[in-house]
């Protein structure tokens, strides 16, 4: 029968969870849509996905937070360090009261739809050497690699370190040879890109929740039959909290394999972390943007 | 097949339009628009594309910049002297002039990662030294230098191994490091072939160098034979990333050429940049192009459909690389190699990569065959440059490059079979495939 | 026709001044970067950034304004062994699918390039249409390059050709 297509396009491989994800999404809704899933970047570089979902030459992509706070300010205190506790965290957030504002702001001004947030795991400082973290002053003086763009480096900042950007694809040998003496990202990704083979060290910061947005465009949103609408979300919780549970179970089980293979694994003083972290982003110009009252009631979640 | 399909008629329109001679990045770009207005596609794709995906690959900023240090080491005196020191060890053997050619392209190959640069700037000089008084006919001078210059982008730093790191995501660092046996061997059987043709056809000697003035040449060549320690050690010692050396590459070779041999001014320093500037136009409109030809590629399912149609046929490894060498070999006759490593080689990645073929050793494997198309006839951009330098008949360079071609392909054949040579280093260094 | 002659001249070669400012810009941005790191420990993601965009306005700036007919690479077998009142044919038509398909594509490229307004680069904050526009100058400048070799083939003047191959291959 005819059912509208609905291109997705990400950066994952086609081996991550997140492919598999979306494979099962295809299946789900596959009496309503037609879901072409193009995985590795081949079909639109990674963050370019939102304007291309904005200009109708893309349906559903799953948008990193840090993109849309580009054209909606407001958004930025999303992506700040120590605003979400945890994955379950998250989901609260956006399912509550507030979460809804924050959703139809990227409804009403870029035209998107947001089906739901794809947890990908916390994002943990991995160091070479042994020198012992336990506060962000111990931190001082460290090259952490972090993506580029001033974000990113002001996130770098307030874990006290000295951020530097390197490209993703440089970081094992800039490891490797001290070019950096560590890299922040979250479980998966360090056995993915074998980051763990050149470190000595995994400090379990967990200063931010990292995620996605599974998202689809407002206009191939209207396409679909009212069934069908409710069909896509309900095939997109079912499968978001697969991909978050897969990835809670392979965070548990990395960090046992890490350990095997080695790597000093320990938590550091987080709620020093914590606190120097939003002074940090509330003594400067980012948190200017941020709603009235959102870091409380976010908190209060 | 429906000659209305619009990918259908995107390639007939691509191979139309390169046939009739239109530059093939321009011929990519109009073809792709076509397929997008047919498609119903919105045609601003290729400008995003094309602009998206230039300014996000930073590691092929490495081209220019390894461009502009072969410039810089060419308008100086750093490759004069590389010859002066070359002569001095092996021109006293028989059919020495030879020897040099071969030995100052090593030298030269550790620090440039062009052939064409390589047999442009390097191969002229050695070329008129050949042929001077007769010594060697124009036509062996021309093959032998067009065979040599092969070396160049094998033996790391690489241009081609930084546009084959862009299509397959693999870690340039280890990808020169891979290169480093295979140039080795190279280098060794093609001094075997020149010996051999040496005593065969009586080549002359040079005048050997007295030994007292060795340790002079040997230190006038320091500064510039220091260039690839100064690379390895920078990118080993946490100094640079890959792409970061290209620039101290460059770096280096205009310090050494302005300080040191004080032999390159403001004029020639400028001049380079200038060359250099063009130079990347050329390759880097074809990087472009391929990049929003890409996008057809993507949206038509050309890899994952050719990926499932060749591993139907089961075949084993080893068997594909095989295939894959001749696939090359062919192509490269017929086209420019950074289009074959652009275009051909990513439709087949996924295969290598669902074979188990280790993405660096398939790297060294494809490299070294697009060099092999630089000497294959009809289109070999070495064999048209050295035929220019040297006015031998194409004919002539043809058969004089024979021995050296077969032992270029027996040396591929040892790579293809044998991945642990070209694997070798990357291993001490911390590769884990 | 003189005067017009001498003003091309001299702005082809403000044009080629650019391009090698922008690798001179490039080279010392890097120079920069390196040797802040390892010296001084000190990050500049503005390098990082500059390095990017001196790479894609050099090679469409070049391709646009500076790049000769004779250092293009392209597929010389067919083309180079014709003769040349065939090669002028060839010439002909491949001018005319160049001209007319980058012409039509401008208004939805005009398009994209404006909506990128609403994103700005990482570092220097540059606007992406601002970036981008570099993409209308190529389209302009390489269409205007291909009215003028259309004209000259339709003149039944030969056309300069060289196989300089240090430009057309870089391998
Ligand atoms: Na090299
Ligand atoms: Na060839």
């Amino acid at each position: 029968q005819d059912v509208p297509t609905l291109r997705f396009s990400a950066v994952v491989s086609d081996q991550d969870i997140r492919a598999s994800m979306m494979n099962q999404f295809a299946d789900l809704v596959r009496e309503y849509a037609n879901v072409e899933n193009y995985f590795g970047a081949t079909m639109f570089r990674q963050g370019t996905e939102l304007v291309a979902l904005q200009r109708d030459n893309l349906e559903m992509g799953n948008i990193a937070p840090q993109d849309i706070s580009e054209q909606i300010p407001e958004w930025s205190i999303l992506t700040s360090a120590y605003l979400f506790r945890d994955a379950a965290h998250l989901r609260t957030f956006f399912d509550s009261e507030i979460g809804e504002e924050f959703k139809a702001m990227a409804e009403d001004r870029l035209g998107i739809r947001i089906l739901g947030p794809t947890y990908f795991g916390a994002r943990q400082v991995g160091l070479r050497g042994d020198k012992q973290i336990t506060t962000p002053e111990d931190m001082a003086g460290i090259r952490l690699r972090m993506p580029g763009g001033d974000a990113w480096q002001f996130l770098g900042e307030s874990l006290g370190a000295n951020p530097n950007p390197v490209a993703y694809a440089e970081v094992y040998t800039a490891l490797q040879t001290g070019t950096i003496d560590g890299q922040d990202n979250p479980l998966p990704n360090v056995q993915n890109m074998k980051f763990y083979e050149v470190m000595d060290q995994i400090v379990l910061t967990s200063h931010l929740v990292g995620y996605d947005l599974l998202v689809i465009s407002q206009s191939a949103w209207e396409k679909l039959s009212p069934e069908g609408q409710e069909a896509v979300q309900a095939a997109a919780d079912q499968v978001i909290e697969w991909s978050e549970n897969m990835h809670l179970e392979m965070e548990a089980s990395l960090l046992d394999e890490f350990r095997a293979a080695g790597l000093n694994i320990y938590e550091p003083d987080r709620d020093a972390f914590r606190v120097y972290a939003q002074q940090h982003y509330l003594n400067s110009d980012i948190s200017a943007s941020w709603p009235e009252g959102a870091l409380e009631a976010i908190n209060a979640l | 097949m429906n000659l209305f399909d619009p990918f259908v008629v995107c390639i007939i329109t691509l191979v139309g339009l390169a046939l009739f001679g239109l530059p093939i990045g321009h011929s990519m770009i109009a073809a792709s628009i076509l397929y997008l207005f047919l498609a119903g596609l919105d045609m601003g794709t290729a400008a995003e594309q094309l602009l998206n995906s230039m300014f996000t690959s930073y590691t092929m900023l490495a081209v220019p910049l390894f461009i502009l240090a072969a410039e810089f080491m060419n308008s100086g005196s750093m490759t004069m002297r590389l010859l002066n020191f070359s002569n001095a060890l092996v021109g006293r053997f028989r059919g020495g002039l030879a020897q040099v050619n071969v030995l100052q392209s090593l030298l030269f190959a550790g620090m440039s990662g062009s052939a064409i640069a390589d047999a442009a700037g390097m191969g002229k000089v050695m070329m008129k030294l050949m042929t001077h008084n007769g010594k060697y006919t124009p036509s062996f001078a021309a093959a032998l230098t067009a065979v040599v210059a092969v070396v160049a982008p094998i033996l790391p730093p690489s241009i081609p191994m930084v546009i084959y790191a862009l299509v397959s995501n693999v870690s340039i660092g280890y990808l020169f490091l891979a290169g480093i046996m295979p140039g080795l061997l190279i280098t060794v059987s093609q001094m075997m072939l020149v010996g051999w043709s040496a005593r065969r056809q009586n080549f002359p000697t040079e005048p050997p160098v007295p030994l007292r003035e060795l340790p002079g040449l040997t230190l006038k060549a320091i500064p510039a034979l220091m260039l690839p320690v100064v690379l390895i050690l920078g990118l080993r010692g946490g100094m640079m990333t890959p792409t970061e050396a290209a620039a101290v590459a460059a770096g280096y070779a205009l310090f050494v050429s302005m300080v040191v041999y004080r032999d390159v001014g403001l004029r020639q320093f400028y001049d380079s940049l200038q060359s250099a500037a063009r130079t990347t136009t050329s390759i880097g409109m074809l990087i472009a192009a391929a990049l929003v030809f890409n996008y057809v590629i993507t949206v038509e399912n050309i890899p994952s459909n050719i990926n499932q149609f060749l591993l139907s046929f089961e075949l084993s490894p080893l068997m594909f690389l095989l295939m894959v060498n001749v696939l090359l070999l062919l192509v490269g006759a017929l086209l420019e190699g950074t289009t074959i490593i652009l275009i051909v080689v990513p439709v087949l990645l996924p295969t290598a990569h669902a074979l188990g073929i280790d993405p660096v050793h398939f790297g060294v494997v494809v490299v070294f065959n697009v060099m092999l198309g630089l000497v294959t006839p009809p289109y070999g951009m070495l064999l048209f440059v050295v035929k220019r330098v040297s006015g031998a008949p194409l004919g002539a360079i043809l058969r004089d490059t024979v021995p050296f071609l077969l032992g270029l392909l027996g040396a591929l054949v040892l790579i293809t079979l044998v991945p642990d040579i070209p694997l070798l280093i990357p291993r001490l260094f911390g590769y884990s495939g | 026709m003189d005067r017009i002659a001498m003003i091309g001249r001299w702005l082809y070669r403000r044009a080629e001044n650019i391009q090698a400012l922008m690798l001179g810009v490039m080279f010392f941005a890097f120079m920069a970067q390196v040797t802040l790191r390892y010296l001084f420990n000190f990050s500049t993601g503005w390098s990082f950034e500059l390095t990017v965009v001196m790479w894609l306005w050099m090679v469409l700036w070049g391709a646009a304004f500076v790049v000769r007919e004779e250092e293009e690479i392209r597929f010389d077998l067919l083309y180079g062994s014709v003769r040349e009142s065939v090669r002028r044919i060839f010439t002909v038509i491949t001018s005319l699918a160049l001209i007319g398909l980058y012409l039509f594509s401008l208004p939805a490229i005009l398009d994209y390039v404006l909506f990128m307004k609403v994103q700005s680069t990482a570092y220097l904050k540059i606007r992406f249409d601002y970036l981008f526009s570099i993409y209308i100058l190529f389209v302009l400048g390489v269409v205007c390059r291909y009215v003028w070799i259309l004209w000259t083939a339709l003149r039944n003047r030969p056309r300069k050709r060289g196989d300089d191959p240090k430009a057309s291959s870089t391998l």
